[in-house]
């Protein structure tokens, strides 16, 4: 027994006698989750209420316990596993929505609402939660956050993270701490997403709702190939539409799904899309036309729209037994997931489907065409030892042709234990290291979640970082010299705020280049220090626009001062000096990434405190995309913001964090 | 692993039958990937909200028995909990991928563990229907001609009857009708008599041969339109003793129908009960290893006959019940049969818009006398039905069962005295 009884008898105290179980086994029934891991903890604490959390997390600090929050645990990658014992805080129990409010277009819930229970309450007021994770009928709205959930309307809508207004959290330490979306400084309900309670305990939630929408249109298209249906979707997208839904199967998963649902789907195709549009019948008429166009040119063979409820049901009725049919096939299914840049996914899956014919493994894909996130589904029996890893080596590599291909080893399951040695092919040393940064900032005493996302003994085994550009490099340098001197540092251009200026400040605006435009994936990538003027105008020649008003103030003072929150969810990949002059890189041309903290959050309006910014990848559009009017109230620290500039910049040359300013 | 742990084969199911096929015990609790697609539809994990209470949790706890892993006698305490927290109404599978038949696991465990779901009294008293079926006639007339002298009344205000494990006789007491009358006599006021070249056999479930004579006459009349019935009284079908006995007598009594059975012609049988009905519709597995009697089952399985066979959506006018209308689906191991479809088909065509769909989140009453294993957690379940029907302010509730309709009528006198629920049978009136 690692946690001491005294820890336990305090706990019992707090929580009552019957919410603290140490008996075997319940411990072993609260020892997996989804995935293959099963690791047993040393205890079992049921949360009631809210308040509870911070004292259980207090005690649990006094004596070094660590501890693992947990809901409906149908995570893939072993996030619920607690790989150091300690304690499973069980919020399932925390299910109550709090408020909704259709006036302003929210809700509150606490974290182990079920996402469909709250979706069944919205519908009787005419609204909706966009976020759709394909578990919706069991996952809870803190888990989706905790692992950046989205489902098959993330291509329009986004995933958790754009739907959290605001969130409450515990520290690990058992300190509250309120974060929101209207205040400016980093986006702290951003890094929470995805960080798989190893940064805290989330105990409430805000949520964005929207107006139920009435008019939906769905069809069904096969094609001769993958490659014509995911180059129907970046048409879709250069003309400006973008369905609700794209969803896609290979041929080998249309067959096993039609042999099982007979929904009707032609077994002769090599690839099949299902897409739904949404809007006003206008729009959907229209948008409908230039969709079976679009399909046509790109060899389509059969469209086919459902013309009637009963219809549309019945073009969804294979693509949701989907699971259904793999799993009869076999005891166990490991489902992959992996995402890359949309127009590597012909490719991707070509390789993939290479390696499991090479290594005899029986796996069926689906897919996210519009995200270009897959999810291969291996068919194995987790009782025979070398099938297991045959699997999980087979796994490995589908994550490798990821990376090399340009992406991710996780769109939207997390990482986990699972993929946790991964994280290496991905990431750098400097990133990993600014990962266990943020880690040790929130959780010094490492009891959140313990050994999770970032691998062990990761310097030899990261990848190799990506040379810097010239002008990078010379700011590197300075940064590392004005370090050595113990002297200020930062950029004006991303700190608005002159107070906090030193002497001598660095400029971003030899960071000049617009370096990519690709009209594939619908995304830009450009230098920190390219005025948005010449950005506007770069775009404009090719005919796209991006979500930044015009104007002189550089592309990374837009993302960094706080001004433009708005362009936060836009933006796809980023690299920034670190104060110590290490360079990090997180994303790319990616529209999913569940792969380690979400580093874009963590820069986007911290106002140069952690960091400068060199570089960014963000979203483009074939039309001018609405720039919302938000008024966001002054940027105020709080203690993981504080903790983290701390663990960062511990000499604080870097400017301040805003209450520290004096004026 | 202790010697008790390892009951003797014929004390356990060589195999079971899923949706997806035949696969050993183990086999079967290996197939859950713990995806917990089943965990919101369990009606005791959304009422305890608990992993060790939810299916995924009782699959993982006896995969982890049967490996070895879990030692089942230092356990006991929990896993029984577990077990009786089960109400073995498979809504879990109808939801699974994979199918898993988690009710069927759990009936496993509690062979395994030896563990005795009901009163002593009660279960030696329903055990006496397959052993002596005479001695358990009279024994329940009895049993009521006391209560009609009023000394249940008695004994339940004098508190007599929470002694000596009596106490399920006060819920017994508050479940069955005031006035019942006996099923010979009620056959014998209708003219039903044993017909000379019968082409159906109905087998009443226990509760239309000894509390609702009225459920078993509306069979007889919605089966004798297109048949001669021969109904076989008091007649065990080895039910009991699958869910809550010993193997060994649910085989004997499933062996019994099939050698009777083949003896009268081999005729369809008929039941009342949807939980019989599932019951036999699983009877091959009871015999997995025996090709003999695996085939006989299987024939016998193939000519069950439910209730819903000889029902047609009534004509407008003769309807008695209030609309709008729903149905339960409690049953034990499965929603998936066929008679739902027929019966939900013919209120659909019936009632139409007045049909009310359930949501998958509804709970419905707990099936085949769980009321009896675990009062309190019966009557969460059950008031979540009757929030249920009183939130789409439905007066008529429609079962599958005599039993769930006692159940329900139980909880609706009580909490929504606007409802009724009525065996589907009696639709016609």
């Amino acid at each position: 027994m690692k946690i001491p009884p005294i820890a336990l008898t305090r706990l019992r105290s707090v929580l009552g006698d019957e919410n603290v179980l140490t008996d075997e086994a319940s411990l072993l029934l609260h020892a997996y989750d989804c995935s293959l891991s099963r690791t047993r903890p040393d205890a079992l604490a049921n949360i009631l209420r809210e308040e509870d959390v911070s004292p259980v997390l207090q005690i649990l600090s006094e004596y070094k316990s660590p501890f693992v929050p947990r809901a409906a645990a149908t995570n893939h990658a072993g996030a619920c596993a607690p790989l150091h014992g300690g304690v499973i805080l069980n919020l399932t129990s925390l299910n109550k929505i709090l408020q909704i409010n259709t006036h302003e277009g929210f809700a509150v819930v606490q974290p182990g609402v079920i996402t469909a229970d709250l979706q069944n309450a919205l519908r009787k007021l005419g609204f909706f939660y966009a976020p759709d994770p394909a578990s919706e009928r069991v996952c809870t709205l803190g888990g989706n956050l905790a692992q950046n959930a989205s489902g098959a309307r993330c291509m329009k809508y986004g995933g958790t993270l754009d739907h959290v207004l605001e969130a409450d959290a515990v520290l690990p330490g058992g300190e509250k701490i309120h974060f929101s979306r209207s205040a400016a400084g980093p986006d702290f309900i951003g890094l929470l997403a995805g960080s798989e309670g190893t940064l805290g305990v989330i105990t409430r939630l805000k949520v964005k709702i929207l107006p139920l929408v009435k008019h939906v249109k769905t069809f069904l298209v096969t094609f001769p190939s993958l490659a014509d249906s995911v180059q129907t979707v970046t048409d879709l997208t250069a003309c400006g539409i973008i369905p609700r839904c794209v969803e896609a199967m290979d041929q080998t998963t249309l067959q096993t799904v039609e042999e099982f649902s007979h929904a009707g789907y032609p077994t002769d195709a090599q690839a099949l899309l299902i897409l739904e549009l949404d809007g006003s019948p206008a729009q959907i008429a229209r948008d409908a036309v230039r969709l079976e166009e679009i399909c046509i040119r790109n060899h389509a063979q059969q469209f086919i729209p459902a013309k009637t409820e009963a219809e549309r049901q019945k073009l969804w009725l294979g693509r949701r037994a989907a699971y259904a049919a793999i799993a009869r096939i076999a005891p166990n299914v490991m489902v992959g997931d992996g995402t890359v840049p949309r127009a590597q996914l012909p490719l991707a899956l070509k390789k993939v489907k290479q390696l499991l014919e090479e290594k005899n493994i029986r796996a069926s894909l689906l897919f996210h065409a519009g995200d270009g996130n897959f999810h291969p589904h291996f068919i194995f029996d987790e009782r025979n030892k070398p099938d297991v890893l045959r699997v999980k080596r087979a796994l490995k590599e589908v994550l490798q042709i990821c990376v090399d291909c340009g992406g991710t080893i996780s769109g939207e399951h997390g990482v986990g234990v699972e993929k946790r040695a991964e994280m290496a092919y991905q990431y750098d040393k400097p990133t990993l290291d600014l990962f266990t940064h943020i880690k040790r900032a929130a959780d010094p005493l490492n009891l959140a979640n313990p050994l999770k996302i970032i691998p062990v003994n990761y310097d030899e085994k990261a990848r190799t970082a990506e040379p810097l550009t010239p002008e990078e490099e010379e700011l590197a340098q300075q940064i590392r010299a004005r370090r050595e001197a113990n002297l200020p540092a930062g950029t004006a251009e991303q700190n608005k705020r002159p107070n906090t200026r030193a002497p001598e400040m660095f400029s971003t605006k030899e960071l000049n280049q617009i370096l990519d435009i690709d009209l594939t994936n619908y995304t830009a990538t450009a230098q920190a220090g390219v005025t948005l003027d010449e950005l506007h105008s770069a775009l404009k020649e090719k005919n796209v626009f991006c979500a930044l008003p015009a104007g002189e103030s550089t592309l990374g003072g837009a993302f960094s001062s706080g001004g433009c929150s708005y362009f936060y969810a836009h933006v796809l990949g980023i690299k920034a000096l670190l104060p110590d002059g290490s360079a990090v890189r997180y994303g790319g041309k990616l529209m999913k990434n569940a792969a380690g903290y979400n580093l874009t959050r963590l820069f986007a309006g911290a106002q140069g405190t952690l960091g400068i910014v060199t570089e960014l990848t963000f979203k483009i559009f074939a039309s001018k995309p609405d720039i919302p009017k938000t008024k966001t109230s002054p940027a105020r620290s709080n203690a993981l913001w504080c903790a983290i500039k701390k663990e960062l910049d511990p000499e604080q040359l870097f400017p301040a964090l805003p209450e520290e300013i004096h004026d | 692993m202790t010697k008790k742990f390892l009951p003797t084969p014929h004390e356990t199911l060589r195999a079971l039958h899923t949706p997806l096929g035949e696969r050993t015990v183990y086999d079967s609790a290996a197939h859950c990937t713990r995806c917990g697609s089943c965990q919101q539809t369990c009606p005791s994990y959304i009422f305890k909200r608990q992993e060790t209470f939810s299916p995924r949790g009782r699959n993982q706890a006896f995969r982890l028995v049967l490996e070895g892993k879990l030692n089942p006698q230092a356990n006991k305490p929990l896993l029984e909990e577990i077990l009786f927290s089960c109400t073995l109404c498979g809504r879990c599978t109808q939801t699974c991928a994979g199918k898993i038949p988690t009710a069927e696991h759990m009936l496993e465990l509690r062979r395994r563990l030896q563990t005795k779901m009901l009163p002593g009294t009660l279960h030696a008293l329903l055990s006496l229907r397959q052993k002596s079926p005479v001695w358990f006639g009279h024994t329940v007339r009895l049993g009521l001609l006391l209560r009609r002298a009023g000394l249940v009344k008695i004994g339940r205000t004098l508190k007599l009857t929470d002694l000596f494990g009596l106490g399920w006789i006060n819920r017994a007491d508050e479940l069955l009708p005031r006035k019942i009358t006996r099923l010979s006599r009620a056959l014998a006021q209708h003219g039903c008599t044993a017909p000379e070249k019968p082409t159906l056999i109905y087998l009443p479930s226990l509760e239309a041969e000894f509390f609702l004579p009225e459920l078993a006459l509306s069979t007889l009349k919605a089966a004798s339109k297109k048949h001669r019935v021969s109904v076989w009284r008091n007649t065990a079908s080895g039910l009991f003793e699958y869910v809550y006995g010993d193997l060994r007598q649910s085989r004997l009594a499933v062996r019994r129908l099939i050698i009777r059975r083949e003896r009268e012609g081999s005729l369809p049988l008929l039941t009342d009960s949807i939980d019989v009905f599932t019951f036999l519709k699983r009877a091959p597995q009871l015999f997995a290893g025996n090709k003999h009697w695996e085939e006989k089952a299987r024939r016998l399985a193939e000519n069950l006959v439910f209730v819903t066979d000889f029902l047609s959506a009534p004509a407008k006018k003769t309807a008695p019940f209030p609309t709008p209308v729903r149905l339960d689906y409690s049953a034990l191991f499965t929603r998936e049969e066929a008679p739902f479809a027929a019966a939900e088909k013919i209120l659909k065509t019936h009632f139409k818009k007045n049909f009310v769909e359930c949501f998958y989140t509804d709970a419905d009453t707990p099936a085949f006398g769980y009321g009896f294993v675990r009062n309190n957690l019966a009557r969460a379940m059950g008031l979540q039905t009757v929030r249920a029907v009183a939130q789409t302010q439905t007066p008529t509730v429609f079962t599958l069962s005599g039993l769930a309709a006692l159940e329900l009528n139980r909880l609706f006198k009580r909490f929504y005295p606007n409802a009724k629920a009525a065996h589907v049978v009696n639709l016609h009136g």
